[in-house]
């Protein structure tokens, strides 16, 4: 015999909170989350509306069951991985709706229409994010002791490779081949005091001037991913890190062949 | 002495914040991302500095990372934002970015140039550089998220 559930205004039928779930593990894993975080966001939110759930985390795709406590049948949704840069903010913004959804401060609507404008409000200017990156990559050479004349070296060379990583990645280009050609531009300049014989440290300014391009969060990610034993994602994120350093060092030695410069 | 060490916590300080402006944190994460990493990258430098402990960086990485992880977490509830925000970021200045790429150096050389010795020699600089770089990068995520762990109620309901 079969039994139809009736659900109260506000609570979600398993498959409502499947698509929603499925929705907000794909936003949260491509944003760059742990893989421990969003287990427990998901698991938070599900038990709120008293229902069980079970998910696969994969590199590329999330999957989720969804059902009833104490009952058999089961709602599945997979959804594939939104590939967006990392975003600390979006991160934040989740992990709060999850604990409002918990904590019984928005309903089931009013948590699905925020899950959409989250995404959308994510901007960032775009005019300060250069300038801020140029000053850290300065003061990292200043922490590997280059002088001022390699800061402001490697000051110039990180504004101009990072606004063309922007321009680049804005257009749809690859952005291993973008990382390969910012590389390749950030140590052309860098290796400007080497050339000019400016500085006392002209070594450090071209060492530092692509370390901008590290990509310090997925090695960070692949490891804690690793340590929670979720050795699929973290070898994942770890590949993808291993490959983007392997663009940057090419258009690190690129560059150095074009200046003449050894530093291995 | 401590000249060194407020230069090297301001210029953490400084990398921190703009590495982290890459990855969108909220604004008012700045400040502690900063705090953390100013904090972290001293303390490492005191432990490595030949004057005073003059340890291997390997291990002092991990104190510091260490350090960095508890403070993030204690400091994660104030800012309510999740404890990796301002973790990750203040990690950033220590991440072995030159070893990581000398380690393809080396490799790229071993294919590109001929010969037993130069082969031995750029093998050696690239197997050296990408055991510590791996090394490092293990022990800061070791150290960093311990105290996740350690603390899970605090870290997890910081958001809350």
């Amino acid at each position: 015999m079969r039994t139809t559930t009736v659900y109260k205004c506000g609570s979600p039928s398993p498959q409502e909170l499947c698509r929603f779930l499925s929705e907000y593990s794909a936003l949260l894993l491509g944003c760059g989350a742990t893989c421990i975080r969003l287990e427990n966001n998901v698991q938070r939110i599900a038990e709120a509306y008293g229902k069980e759930i079970s998910m696969v985390i994969m590199p590329r795709h999330v999957q989720i069951s969804v059902w009833e406590k104490g009952n058999d049948e089961a709602v599945t949704a997979i959804s594939t991985v939104k590939s967006s840069p990392i975003s600390f903010n979006v991160n934040t913004r989740l992990s709060e709706l999850s604990w409002e959804v918990a904590d019984g401060k928005t309903d089931f609507n009013q948590a699905a229409e925020r899950l959409g404008k989250i995404v959308k409000d994510d901007r960032q200017d775009k005019w300060t994010v250069p300038v801020l990156v140029a000053l850290a990559n300065a003061s990292f050479c200043r922490l590997f002791s280059g002088d001022a004349v390699a800061m402001l070296t490697v000051l110039a060379a990180t504004l101009a490779g990072y606004s063309l990583k922007t321009f680049l990645l804005g257009r749809g280009t690859d952005n291993r081949l973008a990382f390969f050609i910012c590389s390749f531009v950030s140590s052309v300049l860098g290796a400007t005091d080497i050339l000019f014989a400016i500085g006392d440290t002209p070594t450090t300014a071209m060492a530092t001037s692509v370390l901008y391009l590290v990509p310090g969060i997925p090695y960070l990610n692949s490891f804690s991913d690793m340590l929670c034993r979720h050795y699929i994602c973290a070898f994942c994120r770890f590949m993808d890190a291993i490959v983007l350093t392997g663009c940057l060092s090419a258009g690190l030695c690129c560059g150095m062949l074009l200046m003449n410069v050894g530093m291995f | 002495m401590w000249n060194i060490y407020f230069q090297d916590a301001l210029f953490a300080a400084i990398a921190a914040i703009g590495f982290a402006s890459i990855s969108k944190p909220p604004k008012r994460a700045y400040i502690y991302c900063a705090l953390t990493a100013a904090a972290g990258h001293s303390f490492r430098l005191m432990l490595t500095n030949g004057s005073t402990m003059h340890m291997h960086i390997t291990i002092a990485t991990l104190l510091a990372a260490f350090l960095i992880g508890t403070i993030a977490v204690f400091l994660s509830p104030l800012a309510k934002t999740p404890a990796e925000t301002y973790l990750f970021p203040a990690l950033l200045p220590m991440i072995p970015g030159i070893y990581a790429y000398k380690a393809f150096g080396g490799l790229a050389m071993c294919i590109l140039r001929n010969g037993h010795d130069i082969f031995n020699s750029y093998f050696y600089l690239f197997a050296t550089n990408a055991i510590t770089c791996t090394s490092i990068i293990l022990c800061m995520v070791i150290g960093a998220t311990t105290p996740i762990f350690i603390f899970k109620k605090t870290s997890f309901q910081a958001t809350r």
